[in-house]
């Protein structure tokens, strides 16, 4: 009898222009945790949403169990036993987490007019028990941590019958420490018989927590291993086609004076919630300061502190010996701080705009891009084009809209018009979120090449490794407060992983240098 | 839950939570904005009470008294029908994610259509279900005759005929929403002016004139017994069919919204329609049945406020309606997609209008013609915080990525 | 055949043409449907005989080339009106009669009336427009215009008194009443855009309200301060003094309904209003806030300020329409009931303009053909003019589906399936 609980054969999956997957195969035993493994844009997604019946493949055959389906929607895969836990979580955030969990096949009463409201809560306890969840299931999903939230979608799936569960990119929004609770989860699940499919760009992850690995690049299946047959090096070639180095090679390099100081900020929101406490640390001239921590622990709220998006409740930001804590955005953007957002698509772009007009996106009232109120066109369109040479924006058209744009192009553009305005001050926030490797790397190159030309950059990053490789000094932040500044060549991956959970290991040097409480 | 409580739960429960979103904190200040509107209404109204108490003699006395008034009550109870009913459906379609800024045409057509409905049909009296029909055949003519016919009075056949016409004219504003993804505010606005410009032009070709003669009226329903009771009796069990409808509508709505599976999706696809999408659930198709149901209840508004009251259509200028389908969404807006929040809001804006046939005396009319159209800007302004609904006015595609 | 389509893929291609030709296309679609509305409408009206059809190609002289000639009926019923027939009288009508007939005058009573209706309409169509490309949907547009209407009227009777006589007090008043309108028209504007901005107040609604607000507001004041004595019991202001009325350029028109100058004016602002738009940093904050409210605070844009300022602009057009309403049409200010519904109607010339103030000059001169039109149906048919309602509405519904028209254009092979985006597989964020 066959132990293999899916196998996808020769799945093809066509977007307008693009072949997202080509002649994929897949094979996953029952009973394993089989991680898929690839950079974004390999196709892992889509291959999976195949599997769910999100997508119809144009070519290849779905195999549950050894019978050939066909899923026209995720009902249909729901039926056969398949869940999926998307990376955006798909629960309703103002219903309790019961409703969420029954959602679409509610339990009824009163002749299937009404939910039954004490049936689902006593089924969803029941789940619960037999895999040793903690979750209450009369809570708002609104209120319960991410954590949490994650095991409500496990829940989900357990409760429609899924004996195969997809988890897209599961540890991305996770502390370490949750990390760890997961792979837990994630162990009490093969242990009762289910099969786990493991969506991940990252090697370790794959390597730690996998029986099973498959490989995917550009759209095609590169090859499946087992984990102990492999290693972190190999994998990684497979994965993007040559030899890389995962390593960022930093210049030595002498800061110089402090040029940014972030002094006992405490921005508070409208409902006298501290969402940043008391923060202080300084940017010097010719260095690149990190900020780690999980998102949502103050990270935004402390660089819209910064930028001007949002006014400090109380404390200063000093840019060259200036305060500025009173100056508006567009006084920031004058004082010369550059500021890469973290979202390109709400703040960072206008979709709808081109090229030309994106350039000129914080610059439309200075000189020379506008004189006594009105657009200099023609310098506005030089503006663009150098963009979009220097830092190799394609298609090299100043006249394509934005939306037009691949994400790495967006960002690079981004980069682009912020490095370009000559700043003192560099704000970059998550600069290569869903950016490709080959662009990752140049964002990287030009980021450090400010530090040699003695610029100050924060850098706030929720990629440990990228934050860890290019910062001179490291923050980390945790609800609201900075926990410590520490050196990232002497700090561990895992101390940096308790710091950003709150906790304090021993034998931590800090580079505190002002401010801030112990 | 009182403030340093609420606040202490939240640093408790910070330690893992990591989106303690914005969005999450904007809703409370947004909460307690809603706070401020409630108890600034109430405030103020129980002020006037206060006064009116006092002294009686007093402006404020008058309009207290006149508002307590039996009278007053029954009839304000009666002009919230087309407004409250117009919003509990408006609710239900904004829930799901579709904003509907129609209404206004809705409750115009579904006016005109019923009193044509009942008109053509004969005006007062009974048509008889189902119907005698005969035809020819080779010359010899066939009669079917049930034998037993089910005679419906035609004012309610006009009701009718304006729910389906209401209905109809959502199902259009729905495809153009959700099947061709059209922007839902212009859409909205479009089947307004459409049904702006449609009734009248109608109603000239018909009558010759915009406005239609008087046809039918609801007659009042009278509960033995029951209606005999002081005070409570006359407004309660001797009123208009159409104020028992909206009374027993409201906590239906309610419970549909907040106990079935249906009101569940219905939530579902208005805050994040791909977790609907992914459990197996048709988002548009939910979608298309909130709209439906706002078509329905706007239907048996609009049918209320013609054949209801007047028994005629009126539609000259902004016609009858005279902007009572966004009166509706202001009122569902402040009563926060309660269906008895939004029934309360709508008495509010009623009430101001009863009192004001009361009280013309007072001062010049238009001075409270205009007085609902500002109160409804001033509850804006104290509610615009409302927290929509997260994919409120965005359409959806299932396997968009 | 397959040239035309390549011109037409070409034009399709492009966003600002695609929206030109939606637009065309929704026009196109909403005078079938009217047509059909008519037609339907024709079958409950009373009258003798169904239309009679008559459809041939006329010939120099006598002769015709006869196509149709009968009774047009729809499964045995018969229509007493004939769609083909009233939107003939619609479209002559609106410039009364055919240029090249004999007898035709250029100032004829039609021709007035469309020359000032669209003249008003372009002022109240990129009233709108201001509005909706800083993604503000003002409704206002109406309440805006008589407040303009009703401040204007008041303003220049007041003046008058102290005005010299003759052209000299004209070219103190005329401007006087437009600034006063324009300054009315922007404070109306600028409330719910205040509200909105400060208060997050939903704007359609407010706009919406403080119509009927102005409607009743104005009547009211001028019923107890502004009455004209002499009036015989209509509510009305006084006359305005004839020095202060728009000087009637060119002569001939036999009212004062119209006059160059307006439309100059009107034709000027249009210019004003795009190069506001595209050419300043204004305009570049403004086109930035409504398309993407985040990414222009991002870029320094005061986003309250943004959108108080572009209601105040959109209000200050809607209020110059008010105030030369009354300089143009009546001399005075009867009652809010009385506006005319210009206010709306620039929703549909800017929506069916794509909100672009050049394209706002092609959609009031259309509208302003079926406002005149309409009343051409008045007076030599029985379809009323309502009709024309109906078809600014039906615009609108079938602008706002533009994907209809994308499906039915890939469905004939015209245009390019969706703009491809380089996906990244759907998982833009790792």
């Amino acid at each position: 009898m066959s132990n293999t609980a899916v196998r996808l054969a020769g799945i093809t999956k066509r977007f307008p222009g693009v072949v997202a997957n080509d002649q994929v195969d897949l094979t996953v035993e029952k009973g394993s945790v089989h991680a898929l493994l690839g950079e974004n844009g390999a196709g892992k997604t889509t291959l999976m949403n195949v599997l769910y019946g999100l997508l119809q493949p144009e070519e290849g055959d779905v195999y549950v169990k050894g019978e050939r389906r066909e899923f026209q929607s995720p009902r249909d895969a729901i039926d056969a036993g398949i869940g999926m836990i998307h990376q955006h979580f798909m629960l309703v955030d103002p219903m309790q987490i019961w409703a969420n969990i029954v959602l679409g096949q509610e339990p009824r009463k009163y002749f299937g007019l009404a939910v039954d409201e004490q049936a689902a809560i006593q089924q969803v306890h029941d789940l619960c028990e037999r895999y040793g969840f903690e979750v209450d299931p009369t809570e708002t999903v609104e209120d319960v941590s991410v954590g949490v939230q994650q095991r409500v979608e496990i829940l989900k799936t357990l409760y429609r019958g899924a004996d195969v569960l997809i988890l897209d990119e599961p540890t991305a929004v996770l502390t370490p420490q949750e990390v760890e609770d997961l792979y837990d989860v994630l162990d009490e699940l093969t242990a009762q018989g289910k099969t786990v499919i493991f969506i991940t760009h990252k090697l370790g992850e794959a390597m730690h927590s996998a029986d099973d690995i498959t490989v995917l690049r550009d759209g095609e299946s590169i090859a499946t291993v087992s984990v102990d047959e492999t290693n972190q090096n190999e994998l990684a070639e497979m994965m993007v086609g040559r030899e890389v180095l995962l390593e960022v090679d930093v210049p030595e390099h002498e800061p110089g004076e402090t040029t940014l100081a972030v002094d006992d900020v405490t921005v508070t929101d409208g409902d006298d919630i501290d969402r940043v406490k008391d923060v202080s640390f300084e940017v010097r001239a010719g260095e690149v300061f990190g900020i780690a921590g999980v998102d949502g622990n103050g990270q935004s709220e402390l660089v819209e502190a910064i930028t001007g998006l949002e006014s400090p409740t109380s404390g200063r930001i000093v840019v060259e010996g200036d305060d500025i804590t009173g100056h508006s955005r567009r006084q920031r953007i004058d004082d010369g701080m550059a500021y890469i957002p973290e979202d390109r698509h709400e703040r960072g772009l206008v979709m709808d705009f081109d090229l030309v007009e994106n350039g000129l996106l914080g610059s439309q009232h200075a000189e020379p891009y506008s004189k006594n109120g009105r657009i200099e066109w023609d310098t506005v369109r030089g503006h663009a084009e150098d963009i979009i040479e220097t830092y190799d924006v394609r298609p090299p058209n100043a006249d394509a809209d934005a939306h037009s744009l691949s994400g790495g192009n967006q960002q690079k553009f981004i980069v682009g018009r912020e490095f370009e305005r000559d700043p003192s001050v560099v704000v970059a926030t998550h600069p290569t979120r869903g950016v490709d490797i080959g662009s990752t790397e140049f964002i990287h190159e030009e980021l450090l090449d400010l530090r040699q030309r003695d610029r100050a950059v924060l850098l706030i990053s929720s990629k440990l490794d990228e934050v860890r490789q290019l910062s001179d000094r490291l923050g980390v932040m945790y609800e609201g407060e900075l926990v410590d500044i520490v050196d990232p060549d002497e700090t561990s991956e895992e101390e940096i992983g308790l710091l950003m959970a709150g906790e304090r290991p021993d034998g931590i040097e800090s580079m505190r240098t002002t401010g801030g409480r112990p | 839950m009182d403030r340093d409580d609420l606040e202490r739960r939240l640093r408790n429960a910070a330690p893992e939570v990591l989106p303690l979103s914005v969005a999450e904190l904007r809703s409370m200040s947004r909460a307690d904005a809603r706070r401020l509107a409630t108890w600034l209404t109430v405030g103020v109204l129980a002020l006037v009470a206060l006064y009116g108490i006092v002294f009686p003699g007093s402006t404020a006395g008058e309009v207290f008294w006149t508002a307590i008034g039996q009278s007053t009550i029954e009839s304000s109870l009666r002009l919230a029908v087309p407004i409250a009913l117009t919003a509990i459906g408006g609710l239900y379609a904004e829930k799901s994610g579709v904003i509907n800024i129609g209404l206004e045409g809705l409750l115009i057509i579904s006016a005109f259509a019923a009193v044509v409905v009942a008109d053509v049909l004969g005006g007062a009296g009974s048509t008889g279900f189902p119907p005698v029909v005969s035809f020819d055949v080779g010359g010899s003519t066939y009669t079917i005759d049930p034998g037993v016919q089910l005679l419906v009075p035609n004012v309610w056949l006009g009701i009718a005929g304006g729910v389906l016409a209401s209905m109809l004219l959502a199902f259009l504003f729905a495809v153009i929403c959700i099947r061709y993804e059209g922007d839902q505010i212009i859409a909205g606005l479009a089947v307004w002016l459409v049904a702006l410009g449609l009734a009248p032009f109608a109603s000239k070709v018909m009558y010759g004139q915009p406005s239609t003669p008087q046809v039918v009226r609801l007659g009042e329903w009278t509960v033995p017994v029951l209606s005999d009771i002081p005070f409570v009796g006359p407004i309660l069990f001797d009123a208009n069919p159409m104020v028992f409808i909206m009374l027993v509508s409201v906590p239906v709505a309610w419970y549909g919204l907040n106990r079935t599976s249906f009101g569940y999706w219905v939530q579902a696809s208005g805050e994040n329609p791909k977790a609907l999408d992914t459990v197996g659930v048709n988002v548009n198709r939910v979608r298309y049945a909130a709209v439906l149901i706002s078509g329905f209840f706007a239907g048996i508004g609009g049918s209320a406020l013609s054949l209801g009251s007047g028994g005629l259509f009126n539609g000259a200028g902004q016609t009858m309606v005279d902007g009572r389908g966004f009166i509706a969404i202001a009122a569902y807006l402040f009563g926060n997609y309660n269906p008895f929040g939004a029934f309360a809001a709508s008495y509010l804006f009623s009430g101001l209008q009863a009192l004001q046939i009361r009280l013309q005396g007072i001062a010049p009319t238009e001075v409270f013609l205009m007085l609902p159209y500002v109160v409804v800007v001033i509850v804006l302004v104290l509610v615009g915080r409302t927290r929509l609904p997260e994919a409120a006015g965005e359409h959806y595609e299932s396997g968009e990525d | 055949m397959s040239r035309a389509r390549d011109v037409l893929e070409r034009l399709v291609g492009a966003s600002g043409v695609e929206r030109a030709v939606i637009s065309m296309a929704a026009l196109a679609l909403s005078i079938v449907v009217g047509g059909l509305i008519v037609f339907v409408s024709g079958l409950g009206a009373a009258c003798e005989a169904g239309a009679n059809y008559h459809i041939a190609i006329p010939l120099p002289g006598s002769v015709e080339i006869l196509l149709f000639d009968g009774r047009l009926s729809m499964l045995g019923f018969q229509s007493c009106y004939d769609p083909i027939n009233v939107y003939e009288k619609l479209f002559i009508g609106a410039i009364g009669g055919l240029p090249w007939e004999s007898g035709w005058q250029p100032t004829n009573f039609a021709m007035e009336v469309f020359l000032q209706r669209a003249t008003l309409l372009l002022f109240t169509g990129l009233s709108v427009a201001v509005a909706f490309r800083a993604g503000l949907f003002n409704i206002g547009t109406q309440g805006q215009m008589i407040w303009g209407a009703l401040v204007s009227a008041v303003t220049v009777l007041f003046v008058a008194d102290f005005a010299p006589a003759g052209l000299a007090g004209t070219a103190i008043l005329l401007p006087l009443a437009l600034v006063s309108g324009a300054v009315a028209g922007g404070i109306w504007g600028a409330i719910p855009g205040a509200l909105k901005a400060y208060a997050d107040a939903n704007e359609v609604i407010t706009t919406i309200m403080l119509n009927f607000v102005a409607t009743f507001g104005t009547t009211l004041l001028v019923s107890e301060f502004f009455q004209d004595p002499q009036s015989a019991g209509g509510t009305q202001t006084r006359m305005v003094p004839g020095n202060s009325l728009v000087p009637s350029i060119p002569f001939g028109f036999q009212g004062t309904r119209f006059s160059i100058l307006a439309l100059v004016l009107a034709l000027v602002l249009a210019f004003v209003v795009y190069f506001v738009l595209w050419g300043t940093s204004f305009g570049f904050d403004v086109r930035t806030s409504g398309l993407q409210p985040e990414a222009a605070t991002y870029a320094g844009v005061n986003a309250e300020r943004t959108i108080v300022r572009s209601m105040t602009i959109s209000g200050a057009l809607g209020g110059i329409a008010g105030a030369l309403w009354v300089l143009l049409a009546n001399g005075r200010f009867l009652t809010g009931t009385e506006v005319p519904s210009l206010g709306f109607d620039g929703i549909t010339v800017s929506v069916l303009a794509g909100n672009n103030p050049l394209g706002v000059i092609f959609g009031s001169i259309l509208f302003g053909v079926l406002k005149s039109g309409g009343n051409a149906l008045n007076f030599q048919t029985d379809v009323p003019p309502e009709l024309v309602s109906i078809l600014s509405g039906l615009i609108i519904l079938f602008v706002a589906m533009p994907e209809f028209f994308r499906l039915i254009g890939r469905s004939m092979g015209i245009g390019d399936e969706q703009a491809t985006v380089a996906t990244d597989g759907g998982e833009d964020d790792g």
